[in-house]
């Protein structure tokens, strides 16, 4: 190819999504290019996943124009994108396991005649085009489900070229692949590309996007921290510092030092299954400890571990200075009194299709009841109801069906939840995940005059001002070791640029990081 | 092809049959008789039917709770037409063939449109069959079956070879070739492996749940009319003991109850395993009572041999590297 300006491909321009009591994406706009590999970046929340399910016609745009090699492209629905051209290989696998490869990459071609017989010779011999192109080294006729994660994601992007995509949307493609998976999936990407291939490529792994992007798309709060830019002149700080680098009004609350307090929580040298090494943590009553890393660096992971549901391989765990083996997450709420508010509230934190009262009754329930008093609704209203008013949740009875409530009042109730629990520790991963600013400040509020009641507080955030606002301590995580550790002066530059630096700073040994933390 | 032949779903059962055949047969050589082996297949052919009509369901991964329910309404309905309105037995049983369809279409439709589960569709629609079923024959039999209905029931064609055989065979044949060559087919189990994967792949899912409702419809019907000339009676409690044969059958063949995965020749096998295994009860004087509880233990066998071949396979896929 000549040295001629690359043609645009596919343009989104002004795109904006709305959901009750959110502004998911506020007037986002991306132009991808042919033959360039495009870096779509954010943190949680930033509207990455919303610009995504956008383009795929999962959801419609409140506004905004898009266009696909020139013509107005507005997809109804996901079948209706991929017909038009944009190819998607998702994080999850979207193949049928006991099919044959080639049955896999032809799918759509075959289901268009119902009644036409399979010529298989014919179709593995098709198939075998596809997966020499992209150097897969594979039988086309094995089923999918005998293959490595690896080579699936190919056979994944063989369907999606195959049916002539215009662009091609991956999806944290190497979440669960090894280096050397990884180099091979490049070396095939940058062949696409050179081939006039336009991809996109969304990961939180800011190495790999370094490595093999040329263009990069930054969104934060839904708008454009940056618009398709080249990725050549910003080096990884400048992008780190795009994605959360934000200044956002912080509350004016004194520092607070709590380190001269009991500890209640404290690890030491901890390795876990999913791969933490050498994590030295404490966690001081009354205390605020953040948490911070990029999405990925193991912190929700290393919560759950200390609850007992992933198992802790080797070093320590102390509560009050006793070290302790907690088994189950059972064991954790229900003997040691610590509980989580997930991230994941609809999945993992709450039961929507119950009501409120049942919902914070969970935790309870094992205490109130005994062999000579049955478990009675009064006993769990009396004894839930005043926590469920002191976080104002706002429901006509605590009969609703949880599902019914707003975002806001739902994770209002997964705190209550634990308060109703009279826990010592509260781990509480994102707490303000698609709330709107109001209920954000006021469970600001409600977590620090917690922590003041004694409560020790661990707290999961990969929202800047927010941790800078809340947290006494901050513990910064990358890749599933703790970076070190900075106490909270509350002055958003300086605090932000020492985060940066502790991310930054892979280069520091092991050796180095680990006094800092202790 | 890339599995090798003692990979396969037939594999296991086959060698079951085999060595219960011999077994059987040397411990007690009444039992490969010709009479014998006719009383046999009389039984297999009817249950394979059943059997593939769960079958059919359990690929979309879905069940069909009303296989027997619709299998006793073409069964009455065929001697029904036949004795009260002196229809000529090919027209009552391609009649009751296509009640049998429309029943089974129902199913596809509710279950289709409404998104309610299977299960709870065709638990409802069971009892709706059963209950027309009871009010056209008050829970009397019709008695009056065409001598050539009574004997394509029950006589051999080649010695020992008994008629049913042929709609059995007919109706295997039919579906491997509509699960493993015709796009339709494919689409069948591939909604069962994946359905949101079918769907973005162009696959139109409710169209693939009807047409797999329709056809286990259809072959319900056609073993409750092959019942009805083997017992030479229009008997309304056809059909009320087929469910758990039916789900044994294709489960001992090594399907995947979540869908996705049948064997057409696995489940012909578990059909025969069944048959021998009942027969061996009553050849050795054993409570024929225990035949239920046979049954459960090949299920549960069964159940666990396919977990334990997922999970060797998932470890070993985890082992291959690109």
């Amino acid at each position: 190819m000549s040295d001629t300006i690359s043609k645009t491909v596919f343009h989104a321009d002004n795109i904006t999504k709305t959901f009750p009591g959110v502004v998911a994406l506020d007037e986002a706009r991306i132009t991808l290019l042919e033959g360039s590999i495009h870096a779509l970046l954010g943190e949680n929340g930033a509207g990455k996943s919303t610009l995504i399910k956008v383009i795929t016609g999962v959801h419609q745009p409140d506004s905004g124009i898009m266009t696909l090699n020139g013509q107005v492209f507005e997809p109804h629905s996901t079948r209706d994108a991929i017909a038009k051209g944009v190819g998607v290989v998702h994080q999850e696998r979207n193949l049928i396991p006991r099919f044959s490869i080639a049955e896999n990459i032809f799918l759509e071609k075959l289901s268009a005649h119902p009644m036409r017989p399979i010529n298989y010779r014919q179709l593995f011999r098709d198939a075998r085009k596809w997966l020499d192109l992209l150097g897969i080294d594979a039988d086309p006729s094995l089923p999918v489900s005998r293959l490595s994660v690896a080579k699936t994601q190919l056979v994944e992007i063989a369907k999606a070229l195959s049916l002539n995509s215009k662009i091609l949307l991956l999806d944290e493609p190497t979440a669960s692949l090894t280096s050397h998976e990884t180099d091979t999936l490049f070396a095939i990407l940058r062949r696409l590309k050179s081939d006039g291939v336009s991809l996109m490529f969304v990961s939180h792994k800011l190495e790999e996007v370094q490595e093999i992007c040329d263009q990069v798309t930054v969104l934060r709060d839904g708008r454009n921290a940056c618009e398709s830019r080249p990725l050549a002149g910003l080096d990884r700080q400048a992008v780190v510092r795009l994605m959360i680098g934000r200044n956002e009004q912080i509350p004016d609350w004194s520092a607070r030092d709590r380190s001269g307090e009991e500890t209640v929580l404290e690890l030491k040298n901890v390795a876990t299954s999913l791969g933490h090494k050498g994590i030295d943590l404490s966690l001081h009553k009354g205390e605020i400890a953040g948490l911070y890393g990029l999405v990925g660096a193991g912190r929700s992971e290393l919560a759950k571990a200390i609850l007992g549901k992933y198992a802790i391989t080797d070093g320590s765990v102390l509560l009050h200075g006793k070290k302790v083996e907690i088994k189950s997450v059972a064991d954790a709420v229900g003997k040691y009194r610590i509980g989580y508010v997930s991230e994941d509230r609809k999945s993992e934190g709450l039961i929507l299709l119950h009501s409120v009262l049942e919902n914070v009754g969970v935790p309870v329930w094992r205490r109130l009841a005994n062999l000579f008093a049955p478990l009675t609704n009064r006993a769990i209203r009396e004894h839930t109801e005043p926590y469920i008013r002191k976080l104002e949740v706002r429901t006509p009875s605590l009969d609703q069906n949880m599902g019914n409530l707003s975002g806001g009042n739902q994770q209002k109730v997964s705190v209550a939840k634990w308060l109703a629990a009279e826990v010592q520790i509260l781990i509480i991963d994102e707490p303000s995940v698609g709330i709107d600013i109001k209920t954000k400040a006021y469970l600001h509020e409600l977590i620090r005059e917690l922590s003041d009641q004694g409560t020790a507080i661990l707290l999961i955030t990969s929202d800047m001002p927010e941790m800078i606002a809340l947290a006494d301590r901050i513990i910064v995580m990358n890749d599933y070791q703790v970076r070190g550790e900075i106490s909270n002066t509350r002055v958003y530059d300086t605090m932000s640029q020492g985060i940066m630096n502790l991310i930054q700073g892979e280069d520091m040994s092991a050796e180095e990081a680990a006094p800092a933390a202790s | 092809m890339s599995t090798r032949f003692w990979e396969s779903d037939w594999f296991g059962p086959f060698v079951i049959t085999l060595a219960a055949i011999i077994v059987v047969g040397t411990l007690n050589p009444s039992f490969l008789s010709p009479f014998n082996i006719q009383v046999l297949l009389l039984a297999i052919s009817v249950n394979a039917l059943i059997a593939f009509s769960q079958m059919i369901i359990i690929a979309i991964g879905q069940m069909n709770l009303s296989v027997g329910a619709i299998g006793g309404l073409a069964a009455i309905s065929f001697a029904g037409m036949m004795q009260v309105w002196g229809m000529p037995w090919p027209v009552a049983a391609g009649v009751a063939l296509g009640i049998g369809l429309l029943a089974g279409l129902a199913n596809g439709v509710l279950v289709a449109f409404t998104g309610i589960s299977a299960f709870v569709i065709t638990l409802a629609s069971l009892s709706i069959y059963k209950g027309v079923n009871l009010g056209i024959t008050e829970a009397q039999p019709f008695y009056e079956i065409p001598d050539i209905v009574k004997s394509l029931g029950n006589d051999t064609f080649i010695h020992p070879l008994p008629w049913l055989v042929i709609p059995c065979v007919l109706a295997a044949i039919g579906l491997w070739y509509l699960l493993n060559r015709l796009p339709l087919g494919r689409s069948i189990l591939a909604v069962g492996g994946n359905e949101h994967a079918s769907e973005l792949s162009g696959i139109s899912v409710r169209l693939v749940v009807i047409v797999a409702h329709a056809i286990s419809g259809g072959l319900a019907a056609l073993a409750g009319i092959m019942l009805v000339g083997r017992l030479q009676l229009g008997q309304p409690t056809i059909g009320d003991d087929w469910l758990i044969l039916s789900f044994a059958a294709p489960v001992i063949g090594g399907a995947i109850l979540s869908g996705g995965h049948v064997s057409v020749g696995g489940t012909l096998l578990g059909v025969i395993i069944v048959a021998i295994f009942t027969q061996v009860l009553v050849l050795f004087n054993i409570d024929p009572f225990l035949v239920q509880v046979v049954l459960g233990g090949l299920i549960l066998w069964a159940v666990g041999v396919n977990r334990w071949r997922e999970v060797r396979a998932q470890r070993r896929a985890g082992q291959v590297q690109i």
